[in-house]
């Protein structure tokens, strides 16, 4: 356990020394709070900028404040994800590609405590950040719309944070028996990208897929009540993570460090 | 006692077998150089001992431990090429792998504070470790094989990228190490082999093709050899020679002959006395024993 915590500890000054605890919470914040900022000022960015041939009456119902809220978490949808697989594709190859993790794992340390400090250190970069972003973005949608209640939004959070985390975990299992970061941010990709147009196509077949998890959410959202096909989804997100998760030690403990 | 013995150690990548059935022993507190040419299966054979390979087959045993249980912690390994977390600075590093390896967080400030001074660092030490020159992160990986106070100290190629003063360096921090704990080095640098083991095991294609002390080596494969060196060419001279004496083999460049003899004193003798006798220009006379490089050269083209 000890040792586990100087990992973890290692992973979090890592993640300060290299400004991630800094950029990702920003580019997160800027991401959702985006949105509720623009849907109210879009009235008068049209009439700024669009050019519209005068006499044109536009007529813009006010979205809801779930509306707005929903609208800022698939925001998250494309570049959020990208952001998350971007961060985590080096997390285990580049140092096992440098040579260091070799370097640790001649010591009497733990391969389990290796992943799963990295899982651990990538998880709480990506809740801390996903937290401030959609906090940022449920404040000013309260500020400029209407505030969506607490409990609401915690719910949503959690909601769309286990399907970030499926993400995640996703490019650390990659992680685990890749050398080259880019592959594994292109396989973690398509991946998401091929599950996420699937499960949206045949959403009825597909209703346990956890890709569904932010359409979910954002029906929750809207009608206030949870989708029935929900559980399925968010129960096989959960298991997918610790699958992946065991995989990622097995894995990881099989291949030989110095090939 | 030895602290390691192994025993018919294979390794196959695909199809390559790069080591067949290597057995050697480690006695302790010796340092043992394990010599090779490039691709002999040096560095492949130190990593399966460090753990950072699987063998294909054959068995490692470390003196009373029981097969299969974790031997990391006796261990303490330098690679080829040393690298570290570059955003750490030395003294970072040291302390993380020390407390990684079980030290309390004051024996772990203790340790690296000693061993920085030891490999000579100690004023780089709170520098960031990306701004280490080559030879001073060879130095802190060293440092860092020794944290946890191994009783097996394996280094893969410690002298092979360093320049001839660090080189030195590191040939006397052997020499400092030595009858403290067992050292394990692969180089493929005769010169230092010969300077700091207690024994040499060569390594050839996979096989060891030569092992022993660095005395019994050298009894075995010495022969003694006479350097000559004349004012102009030496072929009459030799010829002479061939008369009176038995010569097993001579090599003639330029002006140089040298000679391979078995009685050495009797040849010393003869050369001497013609030479003074019929007033050879000798320019340099010289007696010597086969170097580790010929035995080495010998050994392999032997196999």
């Amino acid at each position: 356990m000890r040792q586990w915590i100087f990992l973890l500890q290692k992973e979090m000054l890592e993640n300060i020394r290299n400004f991630k605890w800094i950029w990702m919470p920003l580019v997160f914040i800027i991401l959702a709070v985006q949105q509720p900022v623009t849907m109210y000022y879009m009235p008068q960015i049209i009439e700024k900028f669009g050019g519209l041939p005068e006499g044109t009456v536009l007529q813009f119902p006010t979205p809801s404040a779930e509306e707005v809220l929903a609208a800022s978490l698939t925001q998250y949808n494309s570049l959020g994800i990208l952001i998350i697989v971007l961060s985590t594709m080096g997390i285990i190859a580049s140092e096992r590609k440098s040579g260091v993790a070799a370097m640790i794992l001649v010591k009497p340390v733990s391969y389990t405590s290796f992943v799963t400090s990295k899982w651990i250190g990538s998880m709480l970069l990506l809740w801390v950040s996903f937290f401030c972003g959609y906090l940022g973005a449920w404040y000013y949608t309260g500020i400029l719309f209407e505030f969506v209640p607490f409990s609401i939004f915690i719910e949503s959070l959690l909601l769309y944070g286990i399907w970030l985390s499926f993400v995640t975990t996703l490019t650390l299992f990659f992680n685990s028996f890749m050398k080259s970061s880019g592959m594994i941010a292109f396989i973690t990709l398509t991946i998401i990208i091929l599950l996420s147009v699937f499960s949206s196509t045949l959403s009825n077949a597909l209703s346990w897929s956890p890709a569904l998890l932010s359409n979910y959410v954002t029906q929750y959202l809207m009608m206030g009540v949870f989708p029935e096909e929900m559980t399925a989804s968010l129960l096989l997100a959960i298991v997918s993570i610790i699958a992946l998760l065991i995989a990622s030690i097995f894995l990881f403990r099989k291949n030989e460090l110095a090939a | 006692m030895n602290v390691l013995t192994v025993k018919e150690l294979r390794k196959k990548f695909k199809r390559n077998n790069v080591i067949k059935g290597v057995s050697f022993e480690l006695p302790e507190k010796k340092i043992i150089a394990l010599l090779g040419a490039n691709g002999a299966g040096k560095t492949t054979t130190l990593q399966i001992i460090a753990g950072l390979m699987n063998k294909t087959g054959g068995e490692i045993q470390f003196e009373g431990v029981e097969a299969g249980t974790d031997t990391r912690q006796m261990i303490g390994y330098l690679p080829q090429f040393p690298v570290f977390y570059q955003w750490m600075s030395g003294k970072e590093f040291l302390q993380y792998v020390g407390k990684l390896s079980g030290l309390s967080n004051e024996a772990a400030a203790k340790k690296t504070t000693e061993l920085l001074a030891l490999v000579g660092i100690a004023d780089a030490g709170k520098k960031k470790i990306a701004n280490y020159s080559g030879g001073m992160k060879q130095r802190l990986g060293i440092a860092q094989a020794l944290i946890h106070d191994p009783k097996l100290l394996i280094l893969d190629e410690p002298v092979s990228a360093l320049d001839p003063l660090g080189r030195r360096e590191v040939i006397e921090l052997l020499k400092k190490l030595k009858t403290q704990i067992t050292v394990l080095f692969s180089t493929h640098i005769l010169s230092d082999a010969e300077e700091v083991s207690d024994e040499i095991l060569f390594l050839h294609h996979g096989e060891i093709v030569e092992s022993g002390s660095l005395e019994a080596l050298t009894a075995k494969y010495k022969q003694p050899k006479i350097t000559l060196v004349f004012e102009r060419s030496p072929q009459s001279y030799i010829d002479q020679l061939h008369q009176a004496l038995k010569i097993d083999e001579v090599d003639i460049n330029g002006k140089e002959a040298v000679l391979l003899v078995n009685e050495t004193d009797k040849a010393r003798d003869i050369i001497l006395q013609m030479s003074v006798e019929d007033r050879w220009p000798l320019v340099k006379f010289e007696m010597s024993k086969a170097k580790l490089e010929e035995m080495f050269l010998k050994v392999v083209q032997g196999q």
